[in-house]
């Protein structure tokens, strides 16, 4: 059972990292306009 | 590779003397300083505007190079679909203020865009914390409910408890914000709503949270993590529905040019499209589009007026004749006298119907009224539960059976059961081809009573097809048609070849717009030229006319569908801009009795609203710009996908088949659908009545509780699935 006892932090430490990048990423504003990135490629 | 084509064609002299115009710069400079800006550690600067009379890709392509070759300008991207601009910029070398000069000396119009973005992007990192911290509290969560059963060590269990709390923290502090935010507004303003028992409810179980793990007791803050993250979804999808419905309206209020020539007694002079008067006289060459409504003095060509009329095919305009703002004159030249500018303009009152039916959006729901009822009912059955068991046993027992009154009456299962079931019903009706918008159109066609069709596009195909000819008057005029790019040339040619029948190669082929095309076939001369409704005439240099039938076909299963409306009680009316006669004749194939020609958009639109206040409740079908008004109006806006986008941004539906089929369909998910709310809603207050009664007795204890709250919300998932069932059953 003490496994658990760093098994715990290292999950939620994992998880707090891909909640960062999600953060970074919406503040920077990709998911701010979901439908006309695919479309640029057809524009040049 | 557009600036090699724009090079090319010598087009760069369009540019740089249109930079010199310079049309509206002056006044924009004001208040652009005042915008809001993201700065980041770098100094970089950040903002979203919109940018109006972007007609073309090319117009945004050449838009963002000037940006981008502006120094100081980090990043400049735009969206045409949207015309929202995203520019990075660093405020030590350029200013706002400098850069919306810069898009406006192209003749585009910068301006400040709605709030809307930013509340998007906030309720997103809201709900990101909130399911991070939901899924992490889940997994200890487990552990302790399991550890009912076998024994687990104490100290992971203290360990588990405050690390689920530390967890719970933010949840209960930042992401339910907006729900404490709208239940204290809402007391402000005398309306209770259902952010009232939400706020609550997390209150309730925070502070509970709190003060259970300091005394070592069972807290149930994962309830709390899940019912956050679940409501912020819920409102998150809503939100991005409402601001696509503005963001349509604003494109349509856009389409109108920046710019006209007002010539006043002999000269001629370019002006700001919003300093004309009524009664000015502009000129209008080929290609170019009319800047304000009026009527022509002199000159003559084709128009199209699709964006009003929807119907693609141009329209023959001649002196005295009525033309709108946003028309585009394809040949000819004609002087304008105005008649309406700006706000007065028929497309601008579209636009203001537009923007009326994007604010529209949120009313209450059922779910609204029942929460002070909830509450209230919550708070008075604690309070007995309080006094009750202080009189009896004293204040030790009061408190915490107190507490579990208001820890177990969880709203969660009344304020999911819309959500849940909505989507079941919206996913229902999406896999059968119609896709909505948001909840309550879904919900709103469960009432409709009438249901109106536009013609062209909608009902038929909305492209010109050869209805009958003979296939040597075919082969004759397909061999005139094929340098053409007129719509009817496209018919023509179309049906040539899908009968097989080899082009001839005619030789001087003269076309006059309007009149006709004309030229040598086989060593005769032939003329074809424009005949009755839906007709073209042949003619040969005997004069002998022969005859090509020329028409828009109804959707292979549109009759079908029709009479499966019938069939559900419902009247059917097909409104349409064309003659009476082709309307008669497309009302007969399909069986619709109540056929509406010769009708404007603003008169489908009042049509529509006529009925609604004689108390019915009308579903509209469309597929054009020009169908906007109407889709705005009706209690239901179905677009067709196939249609114009701005038609499809504001429609509340959309019809991502080619068919009307869906329809009929998706009034069944309607009512499952409803039903399903109505028996969730009434599934959770019984939960609540039964689980508030056991808590107030006391018979509450963390195992009944892990028990009965998943069970709470299961019920209501069980009565969303079964939403799919039902229009399966219905539909068969």
């Amino acid at each position: 059972m003490n496994a658990v006892l760093f098994l715990l932090p290292i999950a939620v430490f994992l998880g707090a990292v891909f909640l960062v990048l999600f953060v970074v990423a919406a503040r920077s504003g990709q998911f701010d306009d979901l439908d006309d990135p695919p479309e640029r490629i057809l524009k040049d | 590779m557009a600036a090699a084509l724009i090079r090319g064609a010598g087009l760069e002299r369009y540019y740089q003397e249109r930079e010199t115009l310079a049309p509206r710069s002056r006044q924009l400079e004001a208040g652009w300083n005042t915008v809001s800006t993201e700065t980041d550690s770098s100094g970089t600067a950040e903002t979203h505007l919109m940018v109006d009379g972007l007609r073309c890709a090319s117009c945004v392509w050449v838009a963002e190079h000037v940006l981008q070759s502006t120094p100081g300008v980090a990043e400049a991207t735009i969206s045409y679909a949207t015309g929202r601009c995203m520019l990075r910029w660093d405020p030590e070398r350029v200013d706002l203020a400098e850069l919306a000069g810069r898009i406006a000396t192209l003749g585009y119009r910068p301006r400040l865009m709605g709030e809307e973005t930013t509340v998007d992007r906030d309720l997103l990192l809201r709900l990101g914390v909130a399911a991070f911290a939901a899924a992490n509290i889940m997994m200890m969560s487990a552990a302790l409910y399991l550890g009912w059963w076998s024994s687990i060590d104490p100290r992971f269990v203290v360990l588990f408890q405050w690390v689920s709390l530390i967890l719970a923290t933010p949840v209960a502090l930042w992401c339910a914000a907006p729900f404490f935010s709208g239940a204290v507004s809402g007391l402000k303003n005398g309306v209770l709503h259902m952010d009232l028992p939400i706020a609550l409810g997390v209150a309730v179980l925070y502070g509970q949270g709190v003060v259970a793990t300091i005394n070592r007791e069972h807290a149930y803050v994962d309830s709390l993590a899940m019912l956050v993250a679940l409501l912020l979804a819920g409102r998150m999808l809503e939100s991005r529905g409402r601001r696509r419905a503005a963001e349509a309206a604003m494109s349509l209020a856009a389409s109108v040019p920046a710019t006209a020539r007002r010539s006043t007694g002999d000269r001629v002079e370019t002006v700001p499209a919003d300093q004309l008067r009524p009664g000015d006289l502009i000129d209008v060459g080929t290609g170019e589009e009319v800047a304000a409504d009026g009527v022509v003095v002199a000159g003559s060509g084709r128009v199209r007026m699709a964006h009003i009329t929807g119907e693609a095919e141009p329209v023959e305009v001649h002196s005295a004749a009525e033309i709108v703002a946003g028309s585009v004159l394809l040949d000819g030249a004609m002087t304008i006298r105005v008649s309406a500018v700006g706000g007065d303009t028929v497309l601008q009152q579209m636009a203001e119907r537009l923007r009326m039916a994007a604010d529209r959006g949120t009313r209450p729901t059922s779910a609204d009224r029942i929460a002070p009822w909830f509450t209230a009912g919550t708070l008075v059955v604690a309070t007995v539960t309080f006094v009750g068991w202080a009189l009896h046993d004293g204040l030790a027992t009061a408190v915490p059976r107190a507490v579990a009154v208001l820890v177990v009456a969880c709203p969660c299962a009344l304020a999911l059961s819309r959500p849940l079931a909505a989507a079941a019903g919206l996913g229902a009706s999406a896999r059968r081809g119609l896709l909505f918008r948001s909840a309550d159109a879904l919900l709103d066609l469960a009432d409709v009573t009438i249901v109106a069709l536009d013609k062209t596009g909608t009902v038929t195909q909305g492209a010109l097809t050869v209805l009958e000819a003979e296939d040597e008057a075919l082969r004759v005029a397909a061999g005139l048609e094929r340098y053409s790019s007129h719509p009817i040339a496209a018919a023509i040619l179309d049906e040539a070849g899908s009968r097989g029948i080899p082009l001839p190669r005619g030789s001087d082929i003269t076309e006059e717009p309007g009149v006709g095309i004309s030229g040598v076939v086989d060593g005769r001369r032939w003329r074809l030229r424009p005949g009755g409704p839906g007709q073209v005439l042949l003619l040969d240099d005997a004069g002998r006319e022969r005859i090509i039938a020329l028409g828009d076909v109804v959707r292979s299963d549109s009759a079908r569908t029709i009479a499966a409306l019938h069939e559900g009680g419902l009247q059917v009316a097909l409104l349409t801009g064309d003659h009476q006669d082709i309307a008669d004749r497309i009302g007969r194939e399909t069986g619709v009795r109540t056929v509406v020609a010769r009708i404007d958009p603003v008169g489908k639109a009042l049509w529509i609203k006529a009925r609604r206040e004689k108390g019915h409740r009308v579903l509209f079908a469309g597929d054009g710009i020009n169908d906007g008004p109407g889709l705005a109006e009706a209690d239901v806006g179905v677009a067709m996908g196939s249609g114009a986008a701005s038609s499809v941004l504001i429609a509340d539906g959309v019809i991502s088949s080619g068919s009307l089929a869906p329809i009929p369909v998706a009034l069944h998910a309607a009512h499952a659908c409803r039903r399903a709310i109505r028996l969730n809603q009434a599934r959770s207050i019984g939960y609540n009545i039964l689980a508030v009664g056991a808590a107030a007795a006391g018979y509450v204890n963390p195992l009944v509780a892990a028990v009965l709250m998943p069970l709470s919300s299961a019920m209501v998932i069980w009565g969303a699935s079964r939403v799919e069932a039902n229009v399966r059953e219905l539909s068969s």
